[in-house]
């Protein structure tokens, strides 16, 4: 069984459900078995939800105005 | 004398574009292909164009030079829109183009982003907010400590955290937890191999955890026992 450090180490991609079938299967194997981990995945889960809804930086008016103007101005690609 | 291949082709093409063309001529000599994009370009990128620019953000860590890159990402964008097949993967190309830009004014400043090798000891591998929490327990009446240390950060505090990571980290973080890619996306996005995404979404990761904890010791929003 993989140790917690590895658990750890896979959690965002297992979060993202990036990982192949085994590494999977392992990571919920350990999970079974450490409630450390369970924790450790429950805080993973909170804390890319908080960065998921960061909203970023805001599209200035004046960088607006200018994609506006740009995409206005006849250039519609096709 | 034989006939070129692409004479071959051209020859068959247009007699099937002949045979399938209407008797009143409407179709002139060009069969719409399905996979080409019909919605306007403007139309096309404008819901994509705040995340975006977020993203041109973070890849410039400047905004003045975000709004260029958001500008000569959609040039580009425009310019290949009509060879673009799968009008769901919009996102991705835009996100692709941009990443793609930033590397080129990189080159062309002769500046790289900061990276850091791969095989080098991770001076954060070893950090976990969660066990660092559970030790300093800075709210000792709280049934929810973790909850609670994340409920600390606003926006503004977010962001600031972000701007202050290792840009090469900071990607993966932005690309799958932010702008919503697969990890398989994000190493398209990035051109690099799916591996090399996992383990930098992995140091990127740990860079954060430990960089939202020094910025609550920091503006202490924490009380810890030991600061260093």
């Amino acid at each position: 069984m993989i140790d917690c450090r590895e658990a750890v180490r896979r959690m965002w991609a297992y979060l993202d459900g990036s990982l192949e079938v085994s590494p999977t299967e392992e990571v919920e194997a350990h999970l079974d078995a450490c409630q450390r981990c369970c924790g450790e995945l429950e805080f993973s889960r909170e804390l890319r939800s908080m960065v998921a809804e960061s909203p970023g930086p805001a599209l200035p008016a004046g960088v607006r105005d200018r994609i506006d103007q740009f995409l206005g101005s006849g250039h519609d690609g096709g | 004398m034989l006939a070129r291949p692409f004479d071959r082709i051209e020859e068959v093409t247009t007699a099937m574009l002949e045979a399938a063309q209407p008797s009143d001529g409407t179709w002139g000599h060009v069969t719409p292909d399905p996979r080409t994009p019909v919605r306007p370009f403007a139309e096309v990128v404008d819901e994509h164009l705040d995340r975006l620019y977020g993203y041109c953000v973070h890849l410039c860590d400047d905004r003045t030079d975000a709004g260029d890159l958001l500008q000569d990402t959609l040039v580009r964008a425009m310019r290949s829109f009509p060879g673009l097949r799968d009008p769901q993967s919009v996102k991705t190309w835009l996100f692709t183009i941009a990443t793609n830009g930033a590397r080129d004014r990189w080159r062309a400043r002769s500046r790289a982003p900061a990276t850091v090798p791969m095989e080098t000891d991770d001076p954060d591998d070893d950090f976990s907010l969660f066990a660092t929490l559970a030790i300093e327990d800075p709210f000792p009446y709280s049934d929810e400590l973790h909850l609670d240390f994340l409920r600390l950060f606003g926006d503004s505090d977010v962001q600031a955290v972000f701007a202050a990571m290792t840009s090469v980290f900071r990607a993966p973080i932005l690309l799958t937890a932010v702008h919503g890619f697969s990890c398989k996306g994000s190493a398209a996005i990035l051109g690099v191999p799916l591996g090399t995404v996992l383990s930098r979404l992995h140091r990127g990761r740990k860079q954060l955890e430990r960089g939202l904890w020094e910025y609550a010791v920091r503006r202490r929003l924490v009380t810890v026992s030991d600061e260093t």
